[in-house]
């Protein structure tokens, strides 16, 4: 951290921890550095990668290979998920509820808004950390908090919950129905306080954005990754309580007696529906935008091009956040709704395809005659586009309502929301980090093995997943412990097998982008300030950069998409270089 | 969740503007405010759809005549106390901008504060005696103990922030014209509170 030999600090308060050491545990572990946090977040949210994948392997496992004992760790499985190393069914529902819930909660949203935000936000704006830095890492730790809660659910008696990521009351409100009322509760308490988590972070980022950007830095000159962590922010601000007010109605219909979702009281089973759902599609967007917004700059920067459309890609985010909170009840088509309904909310739903085919057709203008340099940030930044069309593409299907009624409870619906949720924000999260790797921990990260992971990744996904479409058209349901015990599925199980194969092959892959984050910090090689020639702010300083980031306020003179301006000699115009006479710039 | 302590020590750590922690409470109290939406929205669905609008015929809340009746005329009174102390924390604002510690009104709205608490307290405790409580009375009773520990709840922690604030004042003097955010963003915390308050007391007692 030698960046700051400030001519001019940003502030006094800067700095001064450069001149002392500041002990491990105010370095790493109670940090107000908005750097260290999101670095925090990203190793926490490695972790759980682990922990979610380890449980989607027992999963497979169960759906391969119904009842065989699982290979190696069968029998150190709690007795409430596997008996005699065999999953049983209860178990296997637990494996699926804790599943979901560990890739929504503690993978996808920390990593993306988490890991990222924390640390793009205040580089990308030209500040020198968050508004609040004290309620930043008070968000992180009460999101290890809510973490160490959900995980302790597989210990207590009953075990953790099993009723799904959605936990559908009555089922998960009624003790005597789901056998797991202290698993379940724990889920609830995990939910909430992992909600408070993303207030306090969604709070500090949108703070942060409207009040701390540097001169020059308008909103329409902000980053995409910026702009999409912001309106992800504002949707988290707005949607987050109303999971967290739901949460509590179910923790008090476990525990305290309460009657919301129990008919027996006057209460309704579908009041949690549309609660959860009211939360749960702004979440789609929550786990999508930040990742449309870290894959637009990773095609800008290696496509050499400025991204096509800037401002309509920024409308089409507006436009998604917004649709986002009118379309909940696409997800209730099957439970019961009035057909006028289901019809308004099967409109609202497909009109969201407009600004996501914007975004597509942008991303695809922005390579379209560009020079493309084909580095492992870039394939995963392809990758995410093409997944993700066919993830959305399959969303249209699910958004009539026609359609729906016969694939909801399908494997179809399971291929939907992996090809958005895998291939989509975690082939973005594996580009981006990728891309700020050499930012974050100033060594490069290997591009061999970077290849390696990309195309293993590519192949053992869509191998994994791609089956789940036939699987689910064939009629195999979603959250059944065993198809096999059913006549129409059995002569589906060689593609269950084969889903479970890549599955497994997936699991190890993830292993050679492990070795390759730990060798590339042992001895990657070393990472100049602009490894890729890229225009934003973050570019402009060490990597990493030291504590306060910029030695001198920067001044932002244009957008950050400028590349290849013609009357320029090199292909990128960072935000910070006034433009020459004579050159032709995109933006103002 | 102590938001105004919070942004008023990272201010100490790292000097963000006092319009900049304001505007971050604003953030964190519409998020305050979609809480609250979910609760009473839920409580309203659930109400309509058991026992239909208020104007209709054979409209009864509570739904069934062995529910006891809410203490409605206490709780008014409660709510006078209430709303008075949203006026006398600003009187202490406006004390405070004027140079003056603000403390004898700050006390004032303690007292007041505490006094709502503890009224709520013994509504409870006068329900649980007449046989309402969360698991009685069916929604009736799951919303009113759910929904009123919520509000309760905030208006406890609003005291506790206000009495942060006043040991602060006592003890370090630091509330001047010039800055004194956190007490300008607690007082924003409590105006909320009292504003819930009204819709959460419209919505259980009075329709």
């Amino acid at each position: 951290m030698t960046a700051i030999t400030a001519d001019t600090p940003v502030n006094e308060t800067h700095g001064h921890d450069e001149h002392h050491d500041v002990g491990f545990i105010k370095k790493y572990l109670w940090t107000y550095d908005h750097k260290m946090i999101g670095l925090q977040y990203l190793w926490t949210a490695l972790a759980f990668l682990f922990i979610g994948g380890a449980l989607a392997l027992g999963v497979r496992w169960q759906l391969g290979f119904p009842g065989a004992a699982v290979p190696i760790i069968g029998n150190m499985l709690p007795t409430t998920v596997a008996v005699d190393g065999s999953i049983i069914p209860g178990g296997y529902n637990m494996l699926v509820t804790m599943h979901a819930t560990v890739m929504v909660f503690f993978v996808v949203m920390p990593l993306l808004i988490g890991a990222f935000g924390n640390y793009l936000i205040p580089l990308q704006i030209g500040a020198g950390d968050m508004a609040f830095p004290l309620l930043n890492e008070l968000s992180y730790w009460l999101y290890v908090l809510s973490g160490v809660i959900l995980m302790a659910a597989f210990f207590v008696p009953g075990g953790a919950p099993g009723t799904g990521w959605t936990a559908y009351a009555p089922l998960s409100a009624v003790a005597a129905y789901n056998g797991t009322p202290l698993g379940q509760g724990l889920w609830g308490i995990a939910i909430f306080i992992n909600g408070l988590s993303s207030i306090a972070g969604a709070t500090n980022y949108v703070t942060t954005i409207v009040n701390m950007r540097a001169p020059g830095m308008k909103m329409f000159r902000m980053p995409l990754p910026v702009w999409s962590l912001f309106i992800t922010a504002i949707l988290l601000i707005l949607a987050v309580p109303v999971l967290s007010a739901a949460a509590a109605m179910l923790f008090a219909d476990l525990n305290l007696g309460t009657s919301f979702f129990k008919p027996q009281g006057g209460g309704q089973p579908l009041l949690w529906q549309h609660l959860f759902w009211f939360f749960g599609h702004p979440e789609v967007y929550i786990m999508i935008l930040p990742a449309m917004g870290l894959t637009s700059e990773i095609l800008a920067v290696f496509s050499r091009k400025p991204i096509f459309g800037y401002k309509a890609m920024v409308y089409a985010m507006i436009a998604i956040g917004f649709l986002g909170f009118i379309v909940w009840g696409h997800h209730m088509f099957v439970s019961g709704m009035n057909l006028t309904l289901s019809a308004a909310f099967s409109v609202s739903t497909m009109v969201i395809a407009v600004p996501s085919a914007i975004k597509t057709f942008n991303w695809m203008g922005t390579i379209w005659r560009g020079s493309i340099e084909f580095t492992t940030a870039m394939c995963f930044a392809l990758a995410f586009v093409s997944m993700f069309v066919i993830g959305g593409l399959s969303g249209i299907f699910m958004a009539s309502t026609p359609v729906d009624l016969f694939v909801h409870h399908t494997y179809f619906i399971v291929a939907h929301f992996h090809y958005v949720l895998f291939g989509g924000s975690i082939f973005a999260i594996f580009g981006a980090i990728y891309f700020w790797f050499p930012k974050m921990f100033g060594c490069m990260l290997g591009e061999t093995l970077g290849k390696w992971h990309f195309f293993l990744t590519l192949v053992f996904f869509n191998l994994t997943f791609f089956p789940m479409h036939n699987l689910g058209l064939g009629g195999m349901m979603r959250r059944i412990a065993d198809p096999t015990v059913y006549d129409h599925l059995r002569q589906l199980q060689p593609l269950n097998q084969l889903c479970t194969i890549g599955a497994m092959g997936l699991g190890l892959t993830t292993f050679v982008f492990l070795w390759n984050v730990i060798s590339s910090l042992r001895n990657g090689k070393k990472a100049p300030k602009n490894p890729w020639n890229a225009n934003t702010l973050e570019w402009t300083v060490a990597s990493p950069p030291g504590h306060g980031n910029f030695p001198v306020t920067p001044v932002v003179y244009h957008g950050p998409y400028e590349y290849s301006v013609p009357g320029i000699e090199k292909d990128f115009l960072m935000q910070t270089e006034k433009a020459p006479e004579g050159a032709q710039l995109e933006s103002h | 969740m102590s938001t105004a302590a919070l942004t008023h020590d990272s201010q100490e750590h790292h000097g963000a503007p006092a319009a900049t922690c304001k505007f971050g409470m604003i953030i964190f109290l519409i998020s305050e405010a979609m809480l609250f939406a979910g609760l009473l929205g839920g409580y309203v669905v659930l109400r309509i759809s058991l026992n239909g609008f208020p104007w209709q015929a054979g409209h009864a809340w509570p739904p069934s005549a062995d529910i006891p009746h809410l203490p409605v005329f206490l709780t008014s009174i409660n709510t006078v106390f209430l709303l008075a102390s949203s006026f006398t924390f600003h009187f202490s604002e406006v004390a405070v901008n004027k140079g003056k510690s603000g403390l004898g009104w700050l006390a004032v709205t303690i007292f007041l504060g505490s006094l709502f608490v503890g009224l709520q307290c013994y509504e409870w405790t006068h329900l649980y005696h007449e046989g309402l409580w969360f698991d009685t009375g069916g929604i009736y009773g799951s919303s009113f103990f759910l929904i009123t520990g919520f509000h309760g709840l905030h208006v406890a922690i609003g005291v506790a922030l206000i009495l942060w604030c006043f040991l602060r004042q006592v003890f370090t003097k630091c509330f001047t014209p010039s800055n004194h955010i956190a007490l300008q963003n607690v007082a924003l915390y409590w105006h909320f509170v009292d504003v819930v308050w009204i819709c959460v007391l419209t919505l259980l007692y009075y329709v």
